[in-house]
C-alpha cells in the first residue's frame, strides 16, 4: 500500500491540473476574443458611426453668381488650432485620417454669410438645383477656381493638398470658385441599424403569436395522440436545422410571398419571415417552460369559478408565465441580431443606406460579413460592429438570467 | 331534507384503472357533508366529479349519473362553465391569483361579463364579509393577495367562491395547509356558510369531520363503505371497516 | 344584494364561452400545426430544388449525379460541380473540431462541477454561457484576425507557407471554439445529475476523490456527455459564415494538409453568391440537401454508437 501511495497522489494531481488547464483555456479564448474585438474596434465607436451612411455620396456644387467673390470673414473664436481658416472665403478645413487610413480634408466650419453658404447642387439627379448645406464633415475632393487673371486651377484632395494648403491657396489665388466636388462621409452603419430594427420587429410580430399559440396548444390543450406527437417532433427537429438551410428555405418557400407583395430581389421582409421560422422553436420552448412553472392550482381555481378555458389562459396562465415569455423574446432578439448565414441568402449582402421592408438591406451581422468578404476586409469596422452586437447580446442574456430567477422565485 | 346532489352508480376510470366503484350517495341541501377515508381512497376524485374538474384529466372516463337539483350534470347538454358557476370549489393549498384582493374576488363575475363597478364593489364587500375577512382587509383591497397570511388567503379563496353565489361549495381538505388557529376560523366560517350554501368537504381529520359536518361518507379503495349522519356514523357505525377506521386501527 | 349577480349575467353567456373555447382551440391548433409542419416544408422544397439539376428536363443543362457526388473539382466559372471532396473536407473539419473540443469540454465541465472552488464555479459557468452567446459572425472576425495569424506563426515555425493563415487548421480551431460551449454545458448538466450515492460508494471503497471523478462520475454521465458531442457535431457541420471567412475555398481536393486551404459544404454555399437564377444558384440547394443528409447520417450513426456504448455498461 505504502509504495502505491505516491504515484496515486501524483496522478491525481496531474488529472486535476488537466481540468484546471482546460478551464483556463476557455477563459483565455474568451479573453483574447474580447481583447481583439475591443482593441481593434473601439476607436471607431462614436456617434458618427451610428449616425452616418455607409456609402459616401458625391456632389458637385456651384456657388451663387452674385455672391461668388472673396470677402473678409474673421476666424471664429471657438475654432481649434488645427483648423485651417480661409479668411477671404469664410471656411475652415481640417485634416482627417479615415479608418481605411486615407488622408482626407474635411470642412470643419463655414461662416454664416460666406459665399459657400449659397452652394447649389449641380450634379444631375433629383436634387439638381437644390441648395446644399455645407456642413462639417464633408470631404473636400476638389475645388475649381479661377484666379484674378481668369486662369483656371484647382485644389483639394485630388491635388494631394492638406487642409492648410487648401485654405492658403484659396486665400492667395482664388478670385472666383467655379465648382466644388464634395463627398459626404461614409462608413457608417445607420442603414444596417435600421434594417436590424425592421428585422427584429417584423420577425417577432410574426413568430410571437404563432409561437405562443403553439406552446399554449401543446402544453395546455393537446391530448396525447399521434398528431400532437408528430407536431412536437417537427418543432424539435427545427432546432437542429443549420441556419444556412433556413436561408435556402427562405428563398425557395417564402420568396413568392414577398414577390406577391411587389419585391423584385431578396429583401428585408423575406429575411424577417425566415427569421420568424428560425425563432419559432426558441419561443415555443421558453413559453412552454414558463407555462410549466405556473401552478396547476391557479388554473383549477380559475376554472372552478366558471371561467372558460380561453379566459383562464388569457387572464391567468399567460400573465403568470410572462417573465418566461419575455425571456424567450429577449433570446429571440439576440438570435436575430447574431444571425448571418440565413440572412445572407434572404436579404442579400448589399449595404443599403435607405432600407425598406421590400428593399435589400443588411443586418449588423450581415454588414460585418459584407465588409469582411470583400477583397480588402475592413477589420476595424467589423470589430466596431462586433462590439455593438456583443454588448447588445450580453445585456440581453443578463436580463434573461434575472428574469428566470424572478419567475422561479414568484412561484416558490 | 331537501336533496342537493344525487349520485347514482358512479364509476370512474383512469385509463384501465378503476378509481371509483359503483358510488351511490345523496347529499342534502344546506348541510355540510364530510367525505373521509384514508389517502388514495378516491374522496378527492369524487369531489372533483361534482363540478366536473376531472374533465381536464386525460384518459378519465365516467359512467353513471350525478344529479344537481334534479339535472344530470354529466348529460351531454350540460354546460360545464355554467355548472361551475353553480358549484364553487376551494382547494387544499390556498391558491389566490397573483393580483389584488379586489381583483381576486371580482375575477369570477368579470369572467361572466359583469363590468359595472358598483355591482363589483358590492360583490367584493359582500363576499369578504361572508368569509369573515372584510374587517381585516377593507383598507387594502388593492394590495396583492399574495401578501396575506395562509389562513387569510384560504378565506379569500372561499370569498372568491362565494362571489359567484353558487349553490354548492366544494372544499378539498381546505385546512390541511393551515395552523390550528387559522383552521378554527375556517371551521367557524363553514358553520355560518351552511345556512346559505350546501357544503361538501373532504377532510383527512376525523375530528374535523365530527366537528363541522352534518353527514359523513366513508370512502375506502374507491367505494363508499358507509354514509349516514355524522352523529350516527361516529357513534354506531354499521360496517366493521368504518369502525376500524374511526377508532384509528388503520389510516 | 344576493341573487342579483346571476340575474345580471347575459343569457347564453355560458354557451357563447364554449363556442369561443372551441374557436380558440381550433386557432391554436392551427398555429401548432403550422409550427410543426415547417420542417416538412423545408425538407420538401429543398429536396425538390436540390434534385432538379440532376433531372433530364433541367433548364440549364442537367448535371450527372455521379459526377456531382464523386467529383473532386469545383469550378463554378467553368460549370464543373464536383462535391465529393467537399464532403470529405467537411467531415474532416467537423470531426477534427470535435476531437479537439471534446476532451477540453469534458475536463472543463468536470472542473466546473466537481473541482472548482465555490466562488470560481459561477464564474466559469458564466464564461461558458458567454462563449455560447457570441454570434458566429463575431467568431468569424476573431478567426480571420487572430486564429489565422496564429496558424501563420505555426506554419512558419514548421517551415510551410499558408494562404494568409486561412487553412484547414484555422477552420478546425474555430469550430472547436464554437462547439466547446455546447458540449461543456451539456456535460455540466449530465455530471450534475450523477447520483451522489455512487460517488460515496466509490469513495468508501478507498478510491480518491479524483479517481472517483474520472472513473465513476464520467462513466455514469456518459450518455449525457455523448448527447452534447452529437449536438456539437451538428453545429460544426452547419456553421457557415465564420467558416467561410477562414476556409480559403480550395477548388479541388480533398484537403488533408492542416496548413492547406480547404472548402466545406457551407463555405461553398456562401461563396460567390451573385445571381439568383441559373445552375450556379440551384446547385447550392443540392449542396444544402447533401449537408442535411450528412448531418442526418452522422447523427444516426453516432446515436447508434451511443446505444452500443450505453449497453456495454
Amino acid at each position: 500500500m505504502k509504495t502505491n501511495r505516491m504515484p496515486r497522489v501524483i496522478s491525481d494531481r496531474f488529472l486535476q491540473l488537466l481540468t484546471v488547464l482546460s478551464a483556463a483555456l476557455a477563459v483565455v479564448v474568451l479573453t483574447s476574443l474580447f481583447v481583439y474585438i475591443f482593441s481593434h474596434g473601439l476607436s471607431l465607436i462614436n456617434a458618427d458611426l451610428l449616425r452616418s451612411d455607409y456609402w459616401s455620396l458625391s456632389k458637385i456644387v456651384a456657388l451663387d453668381e452674385t455672391r461668388n467673390q472673396p470677402g473678409s470673414y474673421p476666424r471664429p473664436e471657438n475654432l481649434g488650432a488645427e483648423v485651417a481658416w480661409s479668411e477671404k472665403w469664410g471656411v475652415g478645413f481640417v485634416d482627417h485620417l479615415s479608418h481605411e487610413k486615407k488622408q482626407l480634408v474635411l470642412i470643419e466650419a463655414v461662416a454664416e454669410n460666406s459665399p459657400l453658404a449659397s452652394a447649389v447642387d449641380t450634379s444631375s439627379g433629383a436634387n439638381q438645383g437644390k441648395p446644399v448645406a455645407m456642413s462639417a464633415g464633408l470631404q473636400v475632393e476638389k475645388i475649381d477656381f479661377t484666379d484674378a487673371s481668369g486662369t483656371a486651377d484647382f485644389t483639394g484632395m485630388l491635388a494631394s493638398a492638406r487642409a492648410a494648403e487648401v485654405a492658403e491657396t484659396l486665400d492667395q489665388s482664388a478670385a472666383k470658385l467655379t465648382s466644388m466636388f464634395i463627398k459626404t462621409p461614409g462608413g457608417g452603419i445607420r442603414g444596417s441599424l435600421v434594417s436590424t430594427a425592421y428585422l427584429i420587429l417584423v420577425s417577432l410580430l410574426i413568430a410571437l403569436p404563432i409561437g405562443i399559440a403553439s406552446a399554449v396548444y401543446l402544453s395546455e390543450m393537446a391530448k396525447k395522440n399521434k398528431v400532437n406527437a408528430a407536431i412536437r417532433t417537427g418543432i424539435e427537429t427545427l432546432t437542429g436545422v443549420p441556419s444556412i438551410v433556413y436561408g435556402l428555405m427562405g428563398v425557395s418557400v417564402l420568396f413568392p410571398i414577398t414577390a406577391a407583395m411587389g419585391a423584385k430581389t431578396t429583401n428585408i421582409l423575406l429575411g424577417a419571415l425566415t427569421m420568424a421560422i428560425i425563432l419559432l422553436p426558441t419561443i415555443i420552448r421558453s413559453t412552454e417552460e414558463a407555462l410549466r412553472v405556473v401552478p396547476q392550482g391557479l388554473r383549477d381555481a380559475s376554472l372552478s369559478l366558471g371561467a372558460s378555458q380561453t379566459q383562464t389562459i388569457f387572464k391567468i396562465t399567460l400573465p403568470c408565465a410572462m417573465p418566461g415569455i419575455l425571456s424567450g423574446i429577449l433570446l429571440s432578439i439576440g438570435r436575430v441580431v447574431g444571425e448571418s448565414a440565413a440572412l445572407i441568402y434572404t436579404m442579400g449582402t448589399f449595404i443599403n443606406d435607405q432600407p425598406g421592408l421590400l428593399k435589400q438591406g443588411t443586418s449588423l451581422a450581415v454588414h460585418i460579413w459584407s465588409v469582411m468578404s470583400g477583397e480588402q476586409p475592413n477589420f476595424e469596422l467589423a470589430c466596431a460592429i462586433s462590439i455593438i452586437i456583443l454588448i447588445f447580446v450580453l445585456i440581453l442574456n443578463l436580463t434573461v438570467k434575472l428574469l428566470s430567477r424572478r419567475l422561479q422565485k414568484s412561484f416558490r | 331534507m331537501e336533496t342537493c346532489f344525487e349520485v347514482k352508480d358512479l364509476n370512474l376510470y383512469y385509463g384501465e384503472k378503476q378509481a371509483l366503484k359503483q358510488l351511490n350517495l345523496t347529499i342534502g341541501k344546506n348541510r355540510v357533508t364530510a367525505l373521509i377515508g384514508p389517502s388514495g381512497c378516491g374522496k378527492s376524485t369524487f369531489l372533483r366529479c361534482l363540478n366536473r374538474m376531472n374533465d381536464l384529466i386525460e384518459n378519465c372516463r365516467i359512467s353513471g349519473e350525478i344529479r344537481l337539483l334534479g339535472e344530470n350534470i354529466y348529460d351531454s347538454k350540460t354546460n360545464v362553465v355554467q355548472l361551475r358557476t353553480e358549484v364553487g370549489m376551494v382547494f387544499q393549498k390556498p391558491n389566490p391569483f397573483p393580483m389584488s384582493i379586489y381583483d381576486n374576488i371580482a375575477y369570477g363575475p368579470r369572467c361572466q361579463g359583469i363590468r359595472d363597478k358598483k355591482v363589483l364593489d358590492g360583490v367584493v364587500e359582500h363576499s369578504l364579509k361572508s368569509a369573515a375577512l372584510w374587517e381585516e382587509v377593507k383598507d387594502r383591497l388593492h394590495d396583492s393577495a399574495l401578501a396575506l397570511s395562509g389562513g387569510q388567503q384560504q378565506r379569500l379563496c372561499i370569498a372568491r367562491a362565494i362571489a359567484m353565489e353558487p349553490e354548492v361549495i366544494l372544499m378539498d381538505e381546505p385546512t390541511s395547509a393551515l395552523d390550528p388557529i387559522a383552521t378554527a376560523k375556517i371551521e367557524e366560517l363553514i358553520e355560518q356558510l351552511k345556512t346559505t350554501y350546501t357544503i361538501v368537504i373532504v377532510t383527512h381529520s376525523m375530528q374535523q369531520a365530527s366537528r363541522v359536518s352534518d353527514d359523513t361518507a366513508f370512502f375506502l379503495l374507491g367505494e363508499i363503505v358507509e354514509a349516514d349522519t355524522t352523529r350516527k356514523l361516529f357513534s354506531k357505525p354499521a360496517d366493521q371497516r368504518t369502525e376500524d377506521y374511526i377508532t384509528g386501527r388503520f389510516g | 344584494m344576493e341573487s342579483n349577480l346571476k340575474a345580471r349575467i347575459r343569457p347564453g353567456q355560458a354557451r357563447r364561452k364554449q363556442r369561443t373555447d372551441r374557436t380558440v382551440r381550433a386557432v391554436f391548433f392551427l398555429a401548432a400545426l403550422i409550427s410543426g409542419s415547417c420542417i416538412v416544408l423545408i425538407t420538401l422544397f429543398i429536396l425538390m430544388k436540390g434534385i432538379q439539376p440532376f433531372l433530364p428536363g433541367y433548364a440549364y443543362g442537367s448535371v450527372s449525379l455521379k459526377d456531382f457526388l464523386l467529383g473532386t473539382l469545383w469550378r463554378q466559372d467553368q460549370g464543373v460541380y464536383g462535391v465529393g471532396f467537399i464532403v470529405i473536407n467537411t467531415l474532416i473539419s467537423a470531426f477534427g473540431a470535435l476531437l479537439l473540443a471534446f476532451p477540453i469540454a469534458v475536463l472543463t465541465a468536470l472542473f466546473i462541477v466537481k473541482i472548482a472552488p465555490k466562488p470560481v464555479k459561477p464564474l466559469m459557468k458564466t464564461v461558458v454561457e458567454l462563449l455560447a452567446s457570441i454570434p458566429s459572425v463575431v467568431y468569424g472576425v476573431f478567426a480571420a484576425g487572430v486564429i489565422t495569424s496564429l496558424v501563420k506563426g505555426l506554419a512558419s515555425l514548421a517551415g510551410v507557407s499558408t494562404a494568409g493563415g486561412s487553412s484547414l487548421l484555422a477552420v478546425i480551431l474555430l469550430l472547436a471554439i464554437m462547439i466547446f460551449p455546447t458540449i461543456t454545458s451539456l456535460a455540466v448538466t449530465a455530471i450534475e445529475a450523477v447520483d451522489p450515492d455512487l460517488e460515496l460508494g466509490s469513495l468508501a471503497l478507498g478510491a480518491s476523490a479524483t479517481q472517483t471523478h474520472f472513473k465513476v462520475v464520467l462513466a455514469s454521465a456518459k450518455s449525457g456527455i455523448f448527447a452534447g458531442a452529437i449536438l456539437g457535431l451538428g453545429r460544426a457541420f452547419g456553421e457557415a459564415t465564420a467558416v467561410a471567412m477562414v476556409a480559403g475555398n480550395k477548388l479541388f481536393g480533398p484537403t488533408f494538409n492542416l496548413f492547406d486551404i480547404t472548402r466545406t459544404l457551407t463555405s461553398t454555399m456562401l461563396a460567390g453568391l451573385k445571381e439568383t437564377t441559373g445552375l450556379d444558384y440551384d446547385i447550392r440547394f443540392s449542396v444544402g440537401l447533401l449537408l442535411m443528409v450528412v448531418i442526418l447520417l452522422s447523427n444516426l450513426s453516432l446515436n447508434w454508437v451511443k446505444k452500443k456504448v450505453g449497453n456495454g455498461q
